[in-house]
C-alpha cells in the first residue's frame, strides 16, 4: 500500500504540474456556480419561510374580536369564553388624519401589560415608550400609503361613537380630542386591518384617551383543542346575542362585533406568489446546477481524455484504475478546497439577499441573515462534488483508453440522404459522446429544452404579470376615483362635470347562497359613459335572472359561465341566477379581488339585507384625475385608484420573471455555446476524415451547421410549447388565487423572434469550429484527434 | 504540432480554376503520364524547442500502375510526405503534381475535389467514423463526391463484397477486428475509384494475420492496375511492393529513376 501511495503521490504531483491552471480555473468557476446555487437555495428557503417566521415572531393570535365601546360587558366576557387560553384587550379609536385628503385611521393601544401575544415586528425605529402618550408606531401599509416615516408628526382628530354611528350621512369635523403624535417606528405584521389597528400606541396613550374609545380589540390565544375555534366562535355569538338584547350598540352597522381568525385567513395570493417565486428559484437553481455539473464534467473529461495516453503508461507500469483515479483526485484536492471556499463565500454573501418580491414584506429579520449550515455544509459539499466529478472523469477517461469496445450491431441502415452533410451532421450531433468524452446528446437536448422552456415560461408569465399590473381594470380598479358613501346630489354634480368621462354608482352588500355560504354582492348603476370593467369571460349581467361571478369565487364554487347560482331572497325563498360572465371587481367590503358576484340593482335589493354601502366610481377625462381628486377630497371621502394588496404583491414580482428569463437565457446560452464549440472540437477527427474523403470547406461548414441545428432544434420544438404550457398552468394558478383573469399573455413577437434567433445563433456559432477546421490541416487534426 | 501557416494561407485562398496539367516528367510515346510527380518538396514544423525540418527537398515520381513502398525509420518524414502528397497539409517549398495538376496552386475547395477524384487514403489507425456502420463509412466517401444515394450504397456494398466484408456491412467499426477495419478503410479509399491509393503504415496497427491480409489485398489491387504509394517502416511489408524508395531525415536515399510503368 505504501508503494502504491508513493506512486499515487508521484502521479498526482505530475498531474498538478501539468494541469493545475486548468483545474484551478474550473474550481473557481464551479465554486462560483455552486455558490450561486447555494445562495439560491438559501434565498428560496428565506423566501418560503418568511411568512411562517413572521407569524412566529409576532406571536400571532388565534382569533381577534372587535367589540364596540358601548358593549363593554361583551369585551369583558371574551377572555373568559371557552377555549381561551390567553387574551389581551386593547382600546380602539378611530381618528381623522390631518392632511389634504379626508382619511381615517384606527388606533389601538393596551392599557395593561400583556404576555407575548400580537407583538408587531418593528422594522424601523422602536416601540412607543410606556410613559409617552405622544408616540405611535404605524403599519407598513399605512406608512407607505401616507408617506409616514420615523420622526414624522401627525395630528389625529378622534371621532366619537356617535359620529361613527352616522358614517353614512356625514358627521362634520371630528368631535373627539385632537392630539399630535410622533411616529417612532414602522411595524410589520402578516396582515393589518379589522380589529388590528394600523396605528399602535402605548399604555400612556390608552390611559390619556380612555374616555374617547370607540371599541375594543381583543386578541385571543386558544387552548390546544381541535375544536377550539368553533367553541370560541359559538360562545362569542351566544354572548354577543345576549348583550345585543340587553344593550344594543349604536354602531352595530359600521362597527359590528366580529371574530376573525388571522392565522387561518392567509391571503391565497400571498401563498400563490410565494409558490411562484420559490418555484422559479428552484428552477433557476436546478438549471444552474445541472449546467455547472455538465460544464465541469465535460471539461474534466476532456482534460483527462487529452492525456489519456498517460494513464495507459501508468497502467502498463502496474497502476490499477483506482490508483490512477485516486492520483488525479489527490491532485485536485487543493482546487476542490478553493471551490468549496468560493462556494461558501458566495453562499455567505447571499445572506444579504432579502426574500424575493412580495415575500420581503413578511421578513421578520431584515438585513444580513446567512444560513450557516448552508455555508459550511454547502462549501464542504461543493469540494466533495468537485473531487467526485474529477475522479469520475479521470476514471472514465482511463477506462475508455483501455476498454475493449463490445461488438455493437448498428441499427438498421437508414437510406442515405442526398446531402451527405445532413446525414453526417445529424449523426455527429446525435452521437455526441461516442469515444470523445462528451455528455450524451440526450442530456444536452433535455438540458437545452428545459432551459428554453424556463425562458419561455418566465417571459410569458412576466408578460401576463405586466399586463395585469398595467391594466387596473383587470384587477377591478377601472375607476380613477371612488367616492365612499356617495350621495345623490354629489353624483348629479359629478355627472354634469365635463371632467367626468364615466360614472357608475355601485352598491355593495352581502347575500347568502342557497347552501348558506355568504357572498359579497355588488351592483353597478351606470350614470354616465362606459366604465371598462374587466370581464374575464362572458359579459356583465343585464337581466334580473343574470349574475356575473368573480373568478376566485367561480373557482371556489366550481361554477362557470352557463351554470346557475341559487341565492336566498331577503324575504324568503330563493332566486336562481344564470351565470353570464366572470367579472373582476374589487369588493368595497373585506373581500378580495374576484370574490363576489355582480347582479342588477333590482336583484341586489332582493337578496341583500340591510342598507348597502354605496360608492361612486369615477373615470376622469385623461389628465384631470388629480385635479378632480384634490377638489373632491376637500369635502368627500375620496380614494384614488389603489392597487389592491394582492396585486401589489404581484407587482413586486414583475421584474423577477424577466430576471429569471435573463439568467436562464444566459446560463442556457453559455451552456449551448459551450456544447456547440466543444462538440466541434470533439468531432475534429470526423471533420478531418470528411476532408480526407474530399469534402470541400463548404461541405464541412454545412456539416457543422447541420450538427448545430440538430442540437438546438429539439430544444426549440420541445422547449417552447413546454414553456408556454408551464406558464399557462402557473399563471392560471396565480390568477385564480388572486381573483383576476387567468388568460395568459402569450409573447407572440418574442416567439416569432426566438426560434429563428436561436437557430441563427447556433448556425453562427457553428462557424467557429468550421473556421478552426479550415485553419487546421487534416493531417494535424487526425494526428491529435 | 504547430498548424502549418502555409496551409492556412492557401486554404483561405480563392478556388482558382484547375490549372492546365503540367507533366513534370515527359512520358514515353503512348505511355500514360505519371500519377504523381514531386519536386523539391520541403516542410518545416515549428516545435517548442527548435524547428523540425521534416522534408529537405524531396523529388519523387510515381508512374501509372506502380506500387511503390516509401520506407524509412520513425521520424524520417515519410508520413509528412504522404500528407503533403494527399493535400492534407501544405509544403513550404516545392511542387506536387497529381494527375497532372499542381496542387500547391489550388484553393481548399479545388484541392478537395482533386483529392476526392484522384486520391484514396488509408491510415494506420483506420480513421473510420465510429457511429457509422461499415457500409455507411464506405458510402460516405462516394456521397461526398456527389454520388446518388443508391449508387453510393451499391458501390459500397460491391466494395465490401469484393473485400470479403459484405456480411459485416451493418457492423460498426468497434465490432470489427483490426484487419476488418483496415479493409473497410481500404474500401472507403477505393469508393471513388481513385487513380492513386496512398497508404500510411496500413499494417502498423495489425497483427501478422491482419497485415498479411492487407498486403495481399494491396497486391491484388496493384495487379488490377491500381497505383499505390505505401509508407512503411517495415522491410517485410515494403518487400511486397514493386519498388522501394528509402527516406531518412527528410531526404530520399535512392535515386528516383523510376516512374515509368512496369
Amino acid at each position: 500500500m505504501g508503494d502504491a501511495f508513493g506512486a499515487i503521490r508521484a502521479v498526482a504531483r505530475a498531474e498538478l504540474r501539468v494541469g493545475w491552471r486548468a483545474t484551478l480555473l474550473m474550481a473557481l468557476v464551479f465554486g462560483l456556480v455552486a455558490g450561486i446555487v447555494l445562495g439560491g437555495i438559501g434565498l428560496a428557503g428565506r423566501t418560503a419561510t418568511a411568512y411562517p417566521r413572521l407569524v412566529d415572531a409576532v406571536h400571532l393570535d388565534d382569533a381577534r374580536a372587535l367589540v364596540a365601546a358601548d358593549q363593554p360587558q361583551l369585551a369583558a366576557a371574551v377572555p373568559s369564553l371557552p377555549a381561551v387560553a390567553q387574551a389581551r384587550t386593547d382600546e380602539a379609536w378611530i381618528a381623522q388624519l390631518d392632511g389634504p385628503a379626508l382619511r381615517f385611521v384606527s388606533i389601538g393601544a393596551p392599557t395593561t401589560e400583556h404576555e407575548a401575544l400580537v407583538d408587531p415586528v418593528i422594522i424601523d425605529g422602536r416601540a412607543p415608550a410606556r410613559d409617552a402618550p405622544d408616540e405611535i408606531i404605524v403599519s407598513e401599509p399605512l406608512a407607505q400609503s401616507s408617506g409616514l416615516g420615523v420622526g414624522a408628526t401627525v395630528t389625529l382628530g378622534m371621532l366619537t361613537l356617535d359620529q361613527v354611528s352616522r358614517f353614512d350621512v356625514g358627521f362634520g369635523p371630528p368631535a373627539g380630542p385632537t392630539t399630535t403624535v410622533r411616529v417612532v417606528g414602522i411595524a410589520r405584521m402578516p396582515s393589518w386591518g379589522g380589529a388590528l389597528a394600523n396605528v399602535q400606541a402605548g399604555p400612556a396613550f390608552a390611559a390619556k384617551f380612555l374616555p374617547d374609545i370607540v371599541g375594543y380589540s381583543i386578541y385571543v390565544r386558544f387552548t390546544p383543542d381541535a375544536d377550539a375555534a368553533q367553541r370560541f366562535g359559538a360562545a362569542f355569538a351566544r354572548t354577543a346575542a345576549v348583550v345585543d338584547q340587553i344593550s344594543p350598540s349604536v354602531v352595530s352597522q359600521y362597527l359590528p362585533h366580529s371574530v376573525e381568525l388571522p392565522s387561518a385567513t392567509v391571503d391565497p395570493s400571498v401563498r400563490a406568489a410565494e409558490q411562484v417565486l420559490v418555484g422559479g428559484l428552484i428552477l433557476f437553481v436546478v438549471v444552474l446546477a445541472l449546467g455547472g455539473l455538465q460544464v465541469l464534467g465535460q471539461s474534466m473529461l476532456r482534460h483527462h481524455s487529452a492525456r489519456g495516453g498517460t494513464q495507459g503508461v501508468e497502467s502498463a507500469l502496474g497502476m490499477r484504475a483506482s490508483e490512477r483515479t485516486a492520483a488525479r483526485a489527490l491532485a485536485a484536492v487543493g482546487a476542490a478546497v478553493v471551490a468549496g471556499i468560493v462556494a461558501g463565500g458566495v453562499a455567505l454573501a447571499s445572506g444579504w439577499l432579502e426574500p424575493l418580491g412580495s415575500q420581503a414584506r413578511f421578513e421578520p429579520t431584515p438585513g444580513f441573515r446567512p444560513v450557516w449550515a448552508l455555508v459550511v455544509l454547502g462549501g464542504i459539499g461543493t469540494a466533495v462534488v468537485f473531487l467526485l466529478v474529477v475522479a469520475a472523469a479521470a476514471a472514465i477517461a482511463g477506462r475508455r483508453r483501455a476498454a475493449v469496445v463490445p461488438p455493437v450491431r448498428a441499427a438498421a441502415i437508414n437510406p442515405f440522404r442526398r446531402w451527405p452533410a445532413a446525414v453526417l451532421g445529424m449523426r455527429l450531433a446525435i452521437h455526441g459522446r461516442v469515444g470523445r468524452g462528451g455528455v450524451p446528446a440526450v442530456a444536452t437536448v433535455v438540458a437545452a429544452s428545459l432551459a428554453m422552456a424556463g425562458v419561455v415560461a418566465a417571459v410569458a408569465f412576466g408578460a401576463s404579470l405586466q399586463r395585469l399590473v398595467d391594466t387596473p381594470a383587470r384587477y377591478g380598479q377601472a375607476a380613477d376615483l371612488t367616492i365612499v358613501d356617495a350621495r345623490e346630489p354629489d353624483v348629479a354634480r359629478l355627472v354634469a362635470d365635463p371632467r367626468v368621462a364615466a360614472l357608475d354608482v355601485g352598491a355593495a352588500g352581502s347575500a347568502e347562497l342557497a347552501d348558506g355560504d355568504a357572498v359579497e354582492v355588488a351592483s353597478r348603476d351606470v350614470r354616465k359613459g362606459h366604465m371598462p370593467i374587466a370581464v374575464a369571460g362572458g359579459r356583465m349581467p343585464a337581466a334580473p335572472d343574470e349574475v356575473a361571478v368573480g373568478p376566485r369565487l367561480a373557482s371556489r364554487l366550481g361554477v362557470d359561465v352557463g351554470d346557475t347560482l341559487e341565492v336566498r331572497r331577503v324575504h324568503g325563498g330563493t332566486v336562481v341566477l344564470r351565470i353570464v360572465g366572470k367579472a373582476v371587481l374589487t369588493s368595497q367590503n373585506q373581500g378580495g379581488i374576484g370574490d363576489g358576484v355582480v347582479v342588477t340593482p333590482d336583484v341586489m335589493r332582493a337578496i341583500t339585507p340591510g342598507q348597502p354601502l354605496y360608492d361612486a366610481a369615477v373615470l376622469a377625462v385623461p389628465g384631470t384625475a388629480d385635479a378632480l381628486f384634490a377638489e373632491l377630497s376637500q369635502g368627500l371621502e375620496v380614494f384614488q385608484r389603489e392597487v389592491p394588496t394582492a396585486v401589489g404583491n404581484l407587482a413586486d414580482l414583475v421584474t423577477l420573471p424577466e430576471l429569471l428569463a435573463l439568467v436562464l437565457a444566459v446560463v442556457a446560452g453559455a451552456g449551448l455555446v459551450h456544447a456547440l464549440l466543444t462538440s466541434g472540437r470533439r468531432h475534429a477527427r470526423e471533420v478531418a476524415v470528411l476532408s480526407v474523403l474530399g469534402a470541400t470547406p463548404g461541405q464541412v461548414r454545412a456539416t457543422l451547421a447541420v450538427m448545430a441545428a440538430t442540437t438546438v432544434l429539439p430544444a426549440l420544438v420541445i422547449g417552447v410549447p413546454l414553456g408556454l404550457g408551464a406558464a399557462r398552468v402557473l399563471w392560471w394558478q396565480l390568477a385564480t388565487a388572486t381573483g383576476v383573469a387567468g388568460d395568459l399573455a402569450v409573447p407572440g413577437r418574442l416567439l416569432v423572434v426566438i426560434v429563428p434567433a436561436v437557430l441563427a445563433g447556433a448556425l453562427l456559432l457553428s462557424l467557429a469550429p468550421a473556421a478552426r477546421a479550415a485553419r487546421t490541416p487534416p493531417a494535424v487534426a487526425l494526428a491529435t484527434g | 504540432m504547430a498548424v502549418s501557416a502555409s496551409y492556412e494561407a492557401t486554404a483561405r485562398a480563392g478556388d482558382a480554376p484547375l490549372p492546365d496539367a503540367v507533366p513534370e516528367t515527359a512520358p514515353g510515346p503512348g505511355a500514360p503520364p505519371p500519377e504523381l510527380v514531386v519536386r523539391g518538396l520541403r516542410k518545416t514544423y515549428e516545435a517548442e524547442t527548435a524547428p523540425v525540418r521534416a522534408l529537405r527537398g524531396v523529388d519523387l515520381t510515381v508512374g501509372h500502375g506502380e506500387f511503390v513502398a516509401l520506407m524509412g525509420p520513425s521520424g524520417s518524414g515519410k508520413s509528412t510526405l504522404l500528407h503533403l502528397l494527399a493535400g492534407l497539409d501544405r509544403a513550404d517549398e516545392g511542387s506536387v503534381t497529381l494527375a497532372g495538376v499542381r496542387t500547391e496552386e489550388l484553393g481548399a475547395a479545388r484541392l478537395a475535389r482533386l483529392r476526392r477524384r484522384h486520391v484514396g487514403l488509408v491510415f494506420q489507425f483506420f480513421h473510420l467514423i465510429d457511429h457509422m456502420s461499415a457500409l455507411e463509412n464506405v458510402a460516405l466517401a462516394a456521397l461526398v463526391a456527389g454520388a446518388k444515394p443508391a449508387e453510393a450504397t451499391e458501390r459500397a456494398r460491391d466494395l465490401l463484397d469484393t473485400l470479403g466484408l459484405l456480411e459485416k456491412q451493418g457492423e460498426r467499426p468497434a465490432a470489427l477486428s483490426g484487419g476488418q477495419r483496415q479493409r473497410v478503410a481500404i474500401a472507403r479509399a477505393l469508393a471513388n475509384r481513385p487513380t492513386l491509393l496512398l497508404a500510411d503504415e496500413p499494417t502498423g496497427a495489425l497483427d501478422s494475420d491482419g497485415a498479411a491480409e492487407v498486403l495481399d489485398l494491396f497486391t491484388r489491387l496493384h495487379r488490377d492496375g491500381q497505383t499505390i504509394l505505401m509508407v512503411t517502416h517495415s522491410a517485410d511489408v515494403a518487400g511486397g511492393a514493386q519498388r522501394i524508395v528509402r527516406i531518412r531525415d527528410g531526404v530520399l536515399l535512392d535515386a528516383d529513376t523510376s516512374g515509368e510503368p512496369s
